[in-house]
């Protein structure tokens, strides 16, 4: 729970306060109203912040104890996230957005790359620069960067807030076609609007 | 990497890093100068004087009206010796031999005759600048005498006198008629030839070998406990010689500790130039290091997405180290150069002054060069990283290192 939190007494969250377990291969929407620890619970689970109370284990290691190496290792390897804020870059392209992930990894072929471009709508929009993007176009590109890696899970923080149905469809295949080819698991958050697909669990936060 | 940098390139201030650069710059050329001008000035007051080296002394035992009252000798013991020759200071001490015999030489120029008695001294041959000649033969020894002497010939002998002015070049042609005479009334007639004059050595000068035959022949025992040692010192300029000499009560011929004191202060000088140049490398250290965390501060946002989606810190600092370190090289390398035209200019100057002085070693200067290099660069590296680490919360653990890590690697 975070520590902000600690003196209110009128906490019912399928989250704060209970006992939660994620595992491979399952999709999990975390449903929050505004004001609910949203974001700071996706700032703990990336190790971002750490201004919680209790404990967060990652293969049953407490991530408190993780060092700058197994955080990195963990980013790289083990948990891809895409943030509500984005964290993409304007001035770069958004070829090169999702190469700065890619170069990283090595991960994916350029041409798998083209193809969700292609997938997303975007693919025209590949060398121009992601400052001159709209909002929407941004959350796509950013996606495409998150799935350049591997993970076990990929933390989806309101992925699809300023997308229409039909874009919003064609970014879940995208996300649950790498996600189920990798056998990840899926955690999405969303403040009300959000795809359509067969979440396990649903969370209210 | 490209792209890392395409992105964290920005808010490089050049102007900043030029300011960083001259005044790194200058304070590497102070250094630097500093050094290799003390290092090709000093040989000019601690040069030697061409027949003994000037880290060679002469040390003997103080004499006082007692010992000349007692008649007594002050040879150097045994003990004596190995005591000096332990000393770190130290680097090799060699004897005086005296000549066990009476020396009286004579010279005649245009019909008028000179002659005095004299002696002789040797030292090994090691300590001797000049070759002795070879080729001499039986009947002939090479001389090596005290500048001093011909000065106090020429001003006040032959000034008195009305004898000829020599010089030294005349001097050396003349022949001398030398007559050695032993205890037993043993006597031998040779010839002498001047063969260099020194300035450091108050005495007149032969080959040991020359001295040693004599010394059998004419006197029948080849050694004398020794009342002069010749000293040669690791550096002359060293304190703990002086207070070595002043413990034992020994004594210094010619002050041969005088270079020792103009070096002194030519270190202190030197020392005091460079403590600035030092200090004005510190203050362009922080100049860098304040240009970088300003990059750092403003980047801060893409620094931060760099680390969240997987770079780690390090590959995330190395840009701002690889551009510290590109700078401090490019400023290593022109000071060399600047250090080398400037040296040009007062070596010049020097080699007016002192014609025969032979230029110190740069090598000092690019040990200390590429040291410096490496301490600034690697505090620039180490603080780099560690403003990287301050960006997010968790980079900045270092315990309990790889728990994770470790745990995948099963």
């Amino acid at each position: 729970m975070p520590r902000v939190f600690r003196d209110r007494t009128d906490i019912s969250s399928d989250i704060w306060l209970q006992d939660v377990t994620f595992e491979r291969g399952h999709l999990y929407l975390i449903e929050a109203a505004s004001g609910t620890g949203k974001s700071s619970l996706c700032s703990y689970l990336i190790g971002y912040r750490e201004d919680y109370k209790g404990t967060i284990e990652f293969d049953g290691l407490d991530i408190r104890q993780f060092c700058t190496y197994d955080w990195t290792r963990l980013r790289k390897h083990s948990l891809s996230t895409m943030f509500q804020e984005l964290r993409v870059f304007p001035e770069f392209t958004a070829w090169e957005n999702v190469q700065v992930k890619n170069q990283l990894t090595g991960f994916k072929t350029d041409a798998d790359i083209h193809q969700w471009f292609e997938a997303l709508g975007i693919a025209d929009k590949e060398q121009t620069r992601l400052g001159h993007l709209s909002y929407g176009q941004q959350q796509r590109v950013a996606l495409i960067r998150a799935l350049c890696q591997p993970f076990d899970f990929l933390l989806a923080d309101e992925p699809v807030s300023h997308l229409d149905g039909a874009n919003c469809q064609a970014m879940a295949d995208v996300m649950m076609g790498e996600a189920r080819r990798q056998g990840a698991g899926v955690i999405i958050t969303s403040i009300g609007h959000h795809m359509e697909l067969p979440y396990e669990k649903v969370f209210k936060l | 990497m490209k792209l890392i940098w395409k992105l964290l390139r920005r808010h490089v201030s050049v102007a900043q890093l030029v300011g960083f650069f001259f005044a790194n710059l200058l304070g590497m050329l102070i250094v630097l100068l500093s050094l290799q001008f003390y290092e090709d000035v000093l040989p000019a007051f601690t040069g030697d004087d061409g027949v003994i080296k000037n880290t060679y002394l002469i040390v003997s035992k103080r004499i006082s009206a007692v010992t000349t009252l007692r008649g007594e000798a002050q040879p150097f013991t045994e003990s004596d010796i190995r005591d000096f020759e332990a000393q770190r200071f130290t680097q090799k001490v060699g004897a005086f031999t005296a000549s066990q015999f009476k020396v009286y030489a004579s010279l005649s120029m245009g019909g008028v005759g000179v002659g005095t008695d004299m002696f002789f001294e040797s030292v090994p041959d090691a300590f001797v600048d000049i070759r002795w000649p070879e080729g001499i033969g039986e009947n002939e020894v090479p001389i090596i005498l005290p500048r001093s002497y011909l000065a106090i010939y020429n001003f006040g002998f032959a000034q008195s006198q009305s004898l000829p002015k020599l010089s030294e070049g005349i001097v050396s042609m003349i022949q001398m008629d030398i007559r050695l005479r032993g205890e037993g009334g043993a006597e031998r007639w040779i010839k002498g030839r001047v063969v260099g004059f020194s300035n450091r050595l108050n005495t007149v000068l032969v080959p040991e070998s020359f001295m040693q035959k004599a010394n059998a022949e004419l006197a029948g025992h080849t050694t004398a406990a020794p009342t002069r040692l010749i000293v040669e010192v690791k550096n002359p300029a060293d304190d703990a010689i002086a207070s070595y000499i002043q413990e034992k009560g020994y004594e210094l011929e010619n002050d041969s500790l005088e270079a020792g004191r103009v070096t002194y202060f030519l270190k202190v000088v030197a020392a005091i130039v460079m403590a600035v140049g030092l200090l004005i490398s510190v203050l362009s250290f922080y100049i860098l290091m304040l240009s970088v965390f300003l990059i750092v501060q403003k980047n801060a946002d893409k620094l931060q997405n760099l680390l969240l989606i997987g770079y780690s810190p390090a590959r995330v600092a190395r840009p701002y180290q690889l551009l510290a370190l590109g700078l401090n090289l490019l400023v290593l390398l022109l000071a060399w150069v600047l250090l080398l035209w400037i040296r040009g200019l007062y070596l010049e100057r020097l080699w007016q002054m002192f014609p025969s002085l032979t230029e110190g070693s740069l090598s000092m200067t690019l040990r200390i060069g590429i040291a410096l290099f490496v301490i600034v660069s690697f505090f620039n590296y180490v603080a780099i990283r560690k403003k990287i680490n301050t960006l997010i919360p968790t980079s900045s653990r270092t315990m309990r290192r790889g728990l994770y890590a470790a745990f995948h690697a099963r």
